[in-house]
């Protein structure tokens, strides 16, 4: 009896370890099955991630090594490889169960913040353990001087995004051809535009074929600010203030590429990385001298021509005025915060400048949550994060606020002149305030209007955001930062306003 | 305080004189007053390595790149290291520099230098390196050092180079990138800071390393003396000409004294604090030079971080208080660096004495072949060293301090790292006339 109770736990352990045996084997065949190239690509749908891959240098290299979806998109084996393995696999047999890969935004997904989560550094460094081979080249040795200076701030791909999949508008180099469009046969204005009183006007840009409308924002006074029983109103809204604004022009969209393009064309590349707190001597003070190459391709490849110019820095964006008020002898420049959110209104006082309530436009809430987001009212005005596929859009696609004016909210978010504090109006004093132009002091500027990136919530005509000129610049190789494109920050770009002359008209 | 030497290994290489010497070194170690019987502390100390010849091994062939005094001074420096080593090929911008350094050379070792592996001109360097060489001795004033470093890293010849290695924050920053392609390419490379290749401040190093005298609080670093030298111009030579033979009164050519020469101390106080100062306020002025651009003082506060101060001060003119010395102070103590330390009542803790060869007189060390012993060795015995990229840091340090006198601001490590300032003319250089105007930089505004 005892004996054979042995013999037969003998066999219970003997099966065990067949059982163990297996399941090694097996684990052991899944984990291998499981991260090949083939098997990754079986389900993963993104557009063109095997044809970007095979173009990429992680591919197709003159050493015929050939790197593998495992290698990049999971930490090395000893260093959390398994564990990563299992997390990533149930996350995708989830989304490839369950989800609509359509519905799925890849541009969104392509984006450093998100890539970031998704290619480990440890497995770049896994590989590349010389920062400074013999034969990299000056920029290269300078780059990576900064990035061990930045330890732990910047990932790999900050810089090197296009290694593993290709894509020719995001390599990261200088772009000296950047804005290099022949305009051939078109005609070139030799005069600015005329005005004509205080009524809409078309500005020519002399020496180019460009021109934009303006439109006459009359002076009025407003309630600047949001009230506390606004939706997502932040504290910086308030308190709401009546402010007076006398008239003006503005642009009737955001300054476009065609338009930011002349302006570099005709005072760019030559202009200097100014060293500016050491001795040096800017010999020529009269001559506006514009940006330099960008890094990278500014527009993202989402397009040039009418699209909103973006990534420009907010003091290229004030020689942009600058120049614009040489050529054209009109006074230029960008809109004060109050001027913004008089002509952003249009007369309005609610969240927007039609009806519409944010709660509802917004992913939050259970009901949204279930039934999806109802974009019916704002879809007609503004660009955000529901309807714009994470990217600017085109100013004809939306219609025009009160003023005449387009995109006001949303697309791009816009440079203001003033500098930005949270108690900016509690500073300004009782009664009706008087073209009031911010703080004077401060570290950042004002944007408003929100962008693509943002909800519902934060495209209100009362938000204030401000500009993050450290965050923005942190992958800038270049030593010192530009002073005239952000590399990290596709959200901004910026409108005009004009001086309206009096004497003009009296 | 029973400070007691447990350190183990002490290798002493060299002649039979200086093996000789080694039980003189031990004893020395005795003379060591304990008068503080407060506080029990136990340290231990590792000794420095101190060899007094290179060892034997491969043989070596230098080049010298930059054959003024101190590119011929090193070329002897070099030979007088060790066995099996020789000097084969020079470069410089002067003929007359050449011939100099050939007459040297025959006259104190009997070498004689091939006419096809000597060159003269702007990219000598670069004829120089495609000679077989293993080693290469850059001297030339500091502007060229970043391009000819990089050229050497890139040819792969092991380096000795002076100090400063660079005059502009795009120089520093490109040695310290070279120095780390040049760790990782194997090569050794030594940079001119011979306090640190001094047996005095090594062995003074040691302990202080070790905790004889606490936590470093502040250092004062001094380097005051009498007008050094300069060239008047001559009616033959072009505007270069005179510039680089004048060349230690030109910042762009030398980085200002307080690059060129007080960079040692500044050295010193970083290699004890360990670091790098955060941030400097300077001044300074020139008040009798009589050529070039160069101030002529400067006193700079730096602080690191904790607040750690370091007080720097640096002068060149005649009939003034004059030194040349570090003071380092610690919780515990202070020391001078090249030979004491001491307790904070100012009781000796530690003497360094010269160790004696056998006929019972001290060895003289010259830091200076020292700094090629070490070199030498290290390619030999395949123990890298690369000294680059913290020389390159001290002389960031001393552009940083530079730079705020020259403007009165408060100049920041992080300024520096990502100044683009670049020193010198514009395009390619050639003797003739110099883009460079001769402009005294003075800080602040006048009243109004």
């Amino acid at each position: 009896m005892r004996r054979k109770r042995i013999k037969k736990s003998k066999w219970i352990f003997l099966l065990g370890m067949l059982i163990a045996f297996l399941l090694i084997f097996l684990g052991n065949k899944a984990v291998v099955k499981t991260s090949t190239d083939e098997y990754c690509n079986s389900c993963h749908v993104h557009p063109h991630s095997t044809q970007s891959w095979k173009r990429s240098t992680h591919y197709d290299n003159p050493r015929g090594i050939q790197v593998h979806c495992v290698d990049c998109h999971l930490p090395p084996h000893g260093e959390g490889y398994l564990l990563e393995k299992a997390k990533t696999g149930i996350r995708d047999v989830w989304a490839n169960t369950f989800k609509d890969s359509a519905s799925f935004n890849w541009e969104e997904k392509s984006q450093i913040d998100y890539a970031k989560g998704h290619a480990f550094e440890i497995s770049c460094i896994y590989c590349h353990q010389n920062n400074y081979p013999l034969g990299l080249t000056k920029e290269g040795r300078e780059a990576h001087l900064y990035y061990e200076q930045q330890a732990g701030e910047l990932h790999c791909i900050n810089c090197h995004i296009t290694v593993g999949h290709y894509d020719p508008d995001r390599l990261h180099e200088k772009n000296i051809g950047f804005g290099n469009i022949e305009t051939a046969d078109a005609e070139v204005f030799t005069e600015a535009g005329e005005v004509d009183g205080f009524n809409d006007f078309t500005e020519q840009i002399v020496g180019s074929a460009i021109s934009f409308d303006m439109v006459a924002i009359p002076g009025g006074t407003f309630r600047m600010g949001s009230p506390e029983s606004e939706p997502f109103r932040f504290a910086d809204e308030g308190p709401v203030k009546e402010v007076k604004v006398d008239p003006f022009f503005m642009a009737k969209t955001e300054v476009s590429w065609n338009e930011y393009l002349a302006f570099f064309k005709q005072t760019g590349a030559q202009g200097k990385t100014a060293d500016a707190y050491l001795n040096v001597v800017n010999d020529d003070v009269d001559a506006i001298s514009g940006p330099t190459p960008p890094w990278g391709a500014p527009d993202q490849g989402w397009g040039k021509e009418s699209m909103p110019a973006i990534t420009m820095t907010h003091h290229a964006a004030e020689v942009y005025c600058q120049w614009l008020t040489k050529i054209t002898g009109k006074k230029y420049r960008l809109p004060t915060e109050a001027e913004w959110e008089y002509a952003a209104r249009g007369g309005s006082e609610t969240p927007y400048f039609f009806e519409g309530d944010p709660k509802r436009y917004v992913k939050q809430g259970l009901r949204n949550k279930l039934f999806g987001v109802d974009t019916t009212g704002i879809n007609s005005y503004i660009a955000y994060m529901e309807n714009s596929g994470a990217r600017s859009t085109p100013p004809d696609l939306r219609m025009e606020n009160p003023f005449g004016l387009v995109n006001m909210l949303g697309n791009v978010a816009e440079f203001c002149s003033d500098l930005y504090a949270e108690d900016t109006y509690a500073t300004y004093g009782d009664g009706v305030v008087s073209n009031p132009t911010g703080p004077g002091e401060g570290e950042e500027h004002v944007i408003r209007g929100g962008s693509f990136r943002d909800g519902a919530d934060r495209v209100r005509s009362a938000a204030r955001d401000y500009t993050r000129t450290e965050a923005w610049l942190k992958t800038d190789p270049q030593m010192p930062k530009s002073i005239w494109w952000y590399s990290d920050c596709l959200h901004v770009g910026f409108r005009v306003v004009c001086e309206y002359d009096k004497t003009i008209t009296e | 305080m029973g400070t007691t030497n447990k350190s183990s290994r002490r290798r002493f290489l060299g002649n039979t004189a200086a093996i000789g010497a080694i039980g003189v070194v031990g004893a020395s170690q005795l003379i060591r007053s304990c008068s503080s019987d407060s506080e029990t502390s136990t340290i231990t100390v590792t000794e420095p390595t101190i060899l007094g010849t290179a060892i034997d091994g491969q043989p070596l062939r230098a080049g010298v790149i930059g054959c003024g005094g101190r590119g011929s001074g090193a070329a002897l420096d070099f030979l007088n290291a060790g066995p099996n080593l020789s000097v084969v090929a020079i470069a410089d911008v002067f003929q007359d520099r050449i011939d100099g350094i050939r007459g040297k050379l025959k006259e104190e070792k009997g070498v004689e230098l091939e006419d096809a592996n000597c060159f003269v001109g702007f990219d000598a360097f670069k004829r120089l390196l495609e000679v077989d060489l293993d080693y290469v001795i850059l001297a030339t004033p500091p502007y060229f050092r970043p391009e000819h470093f990089q050229a050497c890293v890139e040819a792969r010849k092991h380096v000795f180079m002076e100090k400063p290695v660079a005059v502009d924050p795009v120089g520093a920053r490109a040695i310290m990138a070279a120095s780390k392609q040049a760790e990782a390419a194997g090569l050794c490379v030594i940079t001119g800071t011979q306090r640190r290749h001094s047996w005095n401040y090594q062995n003074v190093y040691a302990r202080v390393k070790a905790g004889m005298m606490g936590d470093i609080v502040a250092t004062n670093v001094y380097w005051n003396q009498n007008k050094l030298w300069h060239r008047e111009k001559q009616p033959s030579w072009t505007e270069m000409e005179f510039m680089l033979r004048d060349w230690v009164n030109w910042t762009w050519l030398s980085g200002d004294h307080i690059v060129e020469q007080h960079v040692h101390n500044i050295d010193v106080s970083n290699w004890f604090v360990g670091t790098h100062p955060l941030e400097a306020v300077g001044m300074g002025s020139r008040l009798r030079r009589p050529t070039g651009d160069c101030y002529d003082n400067f006193a700079v506060d730096f602080v690191y971080d904790k607040s750690v101060h370091m007080n720097s001060m640096c002068r060149q003119i005649n009939d003034c208080a004059t030194s040349v010395s570090e003071t380092i102070r610690g919780t515990k103590g202070y020391t001078n660096g090249e030979e004491f330390i001491w307790d904070a009542d100012g009781n000796v803790l530690y003497q360094w004495e010269s160790p004696l060869n056998a006929e019972g007189e001290k060895i003289q060390n010259s830091p200076y072949v020292q700094e090629h012993i070490d070199l030498v060795t290290a390619i030999r015995e395949g123990k890298q060293i690369v000294e680059a990229e913290e020389t390159a840091k001290s002389v960031l340090t001393a552009i940083m301090g530079r730079e705020s006198a020259y403007t009165g601001k408060k100049v920041t490590w992080e300024d520096m790292m990502g100044s683009d300032m670049v020193l010198g003319p514009k395009g390619e250089l050639t003797m003739g006339p110099v883009d460079i105007k001769a402009v005294i930089p003075i800080a602040g505004s006048a009243p109004e």
